[in-house]
């Protein structure tokens, strides 16, 4: 499972899930666009760069889910699919395919909230927490 | 968590650890149940962290679970005394807001024209990821800097109506060159939009007065057809404040400020950090009182076109226009002593009592118009600021959630909802059918409850009630 759905009374959240921490950036992207569009359903046209850099891993999760916000009002493209490496230190080399935004199936999402922020490692596996404001 | 009654609908959350100041919490038995069923109260906690708090960590009645901040929190610190600015006291969207028009119009003139009027309104009102109604990109770097005031020289609105706007829309220190190009290129195209989620515009019906005087004051009367507007800074505001965050996140460690969570982040105002927030805050708020200003031309103009007649005959004249998301330098006395605060409301209204020197004159006998919109389908309110407000001059600004979206989904269909809301007489436009669910009235708390709790305790006065008839939705 890529993501869930966590429930906040006002706004929404995802926990995300991967293998590695790459695996874990990706997936939460996916998940913050597919709490607003059927990303299954995307056909991608555009491709674009996204390269942040952060003071630790939390906030580097949150700077590149940010930026793909920010994108995704620009450009008018919803990304669906990811492909990314991360440096320690911290940094992101990443890249985002895009397609039109279809029907909305949640609200647009305002901003990632730094609120209960939370990446952490379970075995092999790697969770982030993130609550998004819409 | 412990909870003192210190007297009827105010509770105390006593000081604990790291706390500062204790939480103060204005709610009814039935009210603070629901407050303790999510975070919010922890909230109420941890904001009483914040360096230079002073007196409490205060919650208005209608507190729900937010992001850092409680939503309906509100905090000032001393200014002097190394008080904070918190960017998570402000929230994302900068100077969300309500704006509500009068009119000439009663519930008769309404149902003549109701399916003309709601079509125009539908047609003329953007929303959801639509772009904005201005299409001159380079206004809105004007408006950065002079707010209302730029989209009113660029012939939109009436000038009247800044004397009833809070600031007289233009928030002081506005600081343009604080807005990162990101931000720019994300408010360039919406200037003019109402956004999605909670926003709204709704045509009402004045349906009860419970101050003649303040009322008359207000322009309002009984049976009479009014326009809310409910929408805050678009995506230049919510990448502000992301930029900002994380400017302050690496800059409060040197400032030896520790919080308990990263929304919190925080600097001393008087820091070159703090200057820039909020200066950059301002520049914000500056595109928020604009575009509720846009919107309200936007909507003078669905009226004219419905009635076949031009703005100016509608009588929509503003009642007021309130923020319910800033943070402000004011004068007020600590203590004995008169002090700068820093006065953080996230979710609360400023709500200025009578005489205070910053009304416009005519408001000044009666006190500052306090508007708190309901949820889709029911009541929203017209409040006056009073004399000895025990939370620094702030009240509610709605009716508060109380259940989350995925459960509010799951109750009914968008469409259920609407056929609900039509089968009343609430005419529906939304920009997402699916979408309303998730705004059904059933997941608000009832705004009739938090607005007799702000009248009770003192944070504003009941002065007209308003029962929706058309929503047009985000």
């Amino acid at each position: 499972m890529r993501y869930e759905v966590l429930a906040h009374t006002a706004d929404t959240g995802i926990v995300a899930h991967g293998d590695s921490l790459d695996e874990l950036f990706a997936n939460a992207a996916y998940g913050m666009f597919d709490l607003m569009f059927d990303l299954a359903e995307m056909t991608p046209d555009t491709l674009t760069l996204v390269r942040v850099a952060a003071p630790d891993v939390e906030l580097l999760l949150v700077a590149w889910l940010s930026e793909l916000l920010a994108r995704f009002e620009i450009d008018g493209r919803v990304w669906c699919r990811f492909s990314l490496q991360l440096e320690a230190g911290w940094s992101v080399d990443g890249s985002a395919e895009g397609a039109p935004p279809g029907v909305l199936r949640g609200p647009p999402i305002k901003a990632v909230t730094l609120h209960g922020l939370r990446v952490w490692r379970d075995g092999d596996a790697w969770h982030a927490r993130v609550i998004f404001d819409v | 968590m412990e909870l003192r009654k210190l007297a009827d609908d105010i509770w105390e959350i006593p000081k604990t650890g790291g706390m500062r100041v204790p939480g103060r919490v204005f709610a009814s038995d039935a009210l603070l149940v629901k407050a303790r069923e999510d975070r919010a109260l922890t909230q109420v906690q941890n904001v009483a962290h914040l360096p230079g708090i002073v007196e409490a960590s205060f919650a208005m009645p209608d507190i729900h679970w937010g992001y850092g901040f409680p939503i309906g929190g509100v905090a000032a610190t001393d200014v002097e005394a190394g008080g904070v600015v918190s960017p998570g006291g402000v929230g994302f969207d900068i100077c969300c807001g309500v704006r509500l028009l009068r009119s000439r119009f009663d519930e008769a003139d309404f149902e003549a024209r109701r399916d003309r009027l709601m079509g125009e309104l539908d047609a003329r009102i953007p929303r959801g990821l639509g772009k904005g109604s201005i299409a001159d990109r380079t206004l809105v770097r004007r408006v950065l800097r002079d707010g209302a005031r730029a989209v009113l020289d660029a012939g939109y609105g009436w000038d009247s109506d800044l004397e009833r706007c809070e600031e007289r829309g233009t928030s002081p220190g506005a600081l343009p060159e604080a807005i990162s190009h990101r931000a720019l290129q994300r408010g360039e195209g919406q200037l003019g939009s109402l956004g999605a989620g909670n926003h709204f515009l709704e045509v009402q019906i004045v349906d009860e007065v419970f101050d003649a005087e303040a009322a008359s004051v207000f322009g309002l009367s009984a049976g009479m057809v009014t326009v809310m507007i409910h929408c805050g800074s678009r995506g230049l505001g919510h990448q502000t404040c992301t930029d900002q965050l994380a400017v302050m996140g690496a800059a409060m460690h040197r400032y030896g400020i520790e919080v308990p969570d990263r929304q919190l982040a925080a600097v001393p105002v008087r820091s070159p950090e703090g200057e820039r927030y909020l200066g950059a805050m301002a520049a914000s708020a500056n595109f928020a009182w604009a575009n509720r200003h846009v919107l309200a031309h936007e909507a003078r103009e669905g009226f004219a076109a419905a009635f076949g007649i031009v703005p100016e005959q509608t009588g929509m004249q503003l009642v007021f226009d309130v923020a319910h998301n800033l943070a402000k330098l004011e004068r007020h006395v600590v203590d004995g002593r008169e002090r700068t605060l820093c006065v953080h409301r996230k979710g609360a209204t400023r709500a200025f009592g009578p005489g205070h020197p910053e009304l416009p004159e005519d408001l000044r006998t009666v006190g500052q118009p306090v508007i708190v919109p309901g949820s889709m389908g029911t009541a929203s309110w017209v409040l006056a600021g009073v004399a000895n407000n025990p939370a620094f001059m702030s009240a509610a600004h709605g009716a508060g959630r109380m259940m989350s979206r995925k459960k509010a989904k799951k109750q009914q269909s968008g469409a259920e909802v609407r056929r609900s809301l039509e089968a009343r007489g609430i005419s529906v436009r939304p920009g997402s059918v699916a979408l309303l669910s998730e705004e059904a009235p059933y997941a608000y708390k009832d705004v009739d409850e938090v607005v007799e709790v702000a009248h009770r305790v003192g944070l504003a006065r009941k002065v007209a009630k308003l029962r929706p008839i058309g929503v047009v939705k985000g």
